[in-house]
């Protein structure tokens, strides 16, 4: 893929790419815009490479999955040990929703995020990738790196336990 | 039953995702800050490695120095340290308490016994 073509079918993936950096960080905007920028970066310079083995959205969105995994590593590694900070550089953000978004959310939206934020992160990954994101269960499996018969087990659960949730809310 | 339950989480997230796109940041800007932030990268990666460099070498120096005991010896026994008050305890006569008398083969002499 030229670099042109890959700038393009990134542009055309943005708005649902930057849905799930701020679902993989906890709805937090600062922690999503960089791990979006550190996974485009990753696309653009050629360390993440599309073998055209999945689809282009589905390797895209696993990219950003993997990046949100290093990131939340080295934020964990920065709290236990003092001097990580000199190998890792500066944190990028506190991986809470921002006040800001959360002000801005209607009421439905707000009690599904609060409800979202209390799942498991597996299930909270896999209910997003297939209702928020139109993916299959097989595709969600493949961006978390899990196989399709977990990603089912979380996709049956999370349903139950969001609606759970969501009734408690409404209450 | 399902299926409306399933409706209704999809309406839920798809009005999640109308409210994400409309904060989404611009494609271009973001590519802009990626690549920004790719040029600050080198400097700032050279930095950290030469820090972590310096702390292993530091580590390793300590550790073979610890195996092949090299390390600061300080003989205690060669530093002696004298109170200023030391003379008080000298007594008068101390040093024929500290030696053993000699006696000459004179007061030795069986015949004079």
């Amino acid at each position: 893929m030229s670099p042109a073509d890959l700038t393009a079918e990134l542009e055309q993936l943005h708005a649902a790419a930057f849905g799930w950096a701020l679902s993989c960080c906890g709805w937090d905007r600062t922690a999503a815009e960089d791990v979006l920028q550190a996974s485009y970066l990753k696309l653009l310079d050629g360390r993440a490479r599309f073998d055209g083995r999945s689809s282009f959205r589905t390797f895209v969105l696993g990219v950003i999955a993997r990046t949100a995994r290093e990131v939340r590593r080295r934020s964990a590694l920065r709290r236990w040990l003092p001097l990580a900070s000199l190998v890792l550089g500066p944190e990028a953000a506190d991986g809470r929703p921002d006040p800001a978004t959360a002000l801005a959310r209607a009421d439905d939206t707000t009690r599904l995020v609060r409800a979202l934020e209390r799942l498991s992160a597996r299930q909270r990954q896999v209910l997003h990738l297939v209702f928020y994101e139109d993916l299959t269960i097989a595709e969600a499996a493949a961006v978390a790196g899990i196989s399709v018969g977990t990603a089912r087990t979380h996709y049956e659960r999370g349903k139950a336990a969001l609606r759970k949730l969501l009734e408690k809310e409404q209450e | 039953m399902i299926e409306r339950d399933d409706h209704q989480l999809r309406e839920g997230f798809e009005a999640l995702r109308r409210e994400d796109a409309a904060g989404t940041p611009p494609f271009g800007a973001t590519v802009a800050a990626a690549r920004a932030r790719q040029a600050t990268v080198p400097r700032h990666r050279a930095l950290r490695l030469g820090s972590a460099v310096a702390v292993v070498a530091v580590v390793v120096l300590s550790i073979w120095r610890e195996r092949d005991g090299v390390r600061l010896q300080i003989d205690l026994a060669t530093v002696r340290w004298h109170a200023p008050t030391d003379f008080l305890l000298k007594l008068p006569g101390d040093e024929l308490l500290r030696s053993v008398p000699q006696l000459g083969s004179r007061g030795l002499d069986r015949r004079t016994l």
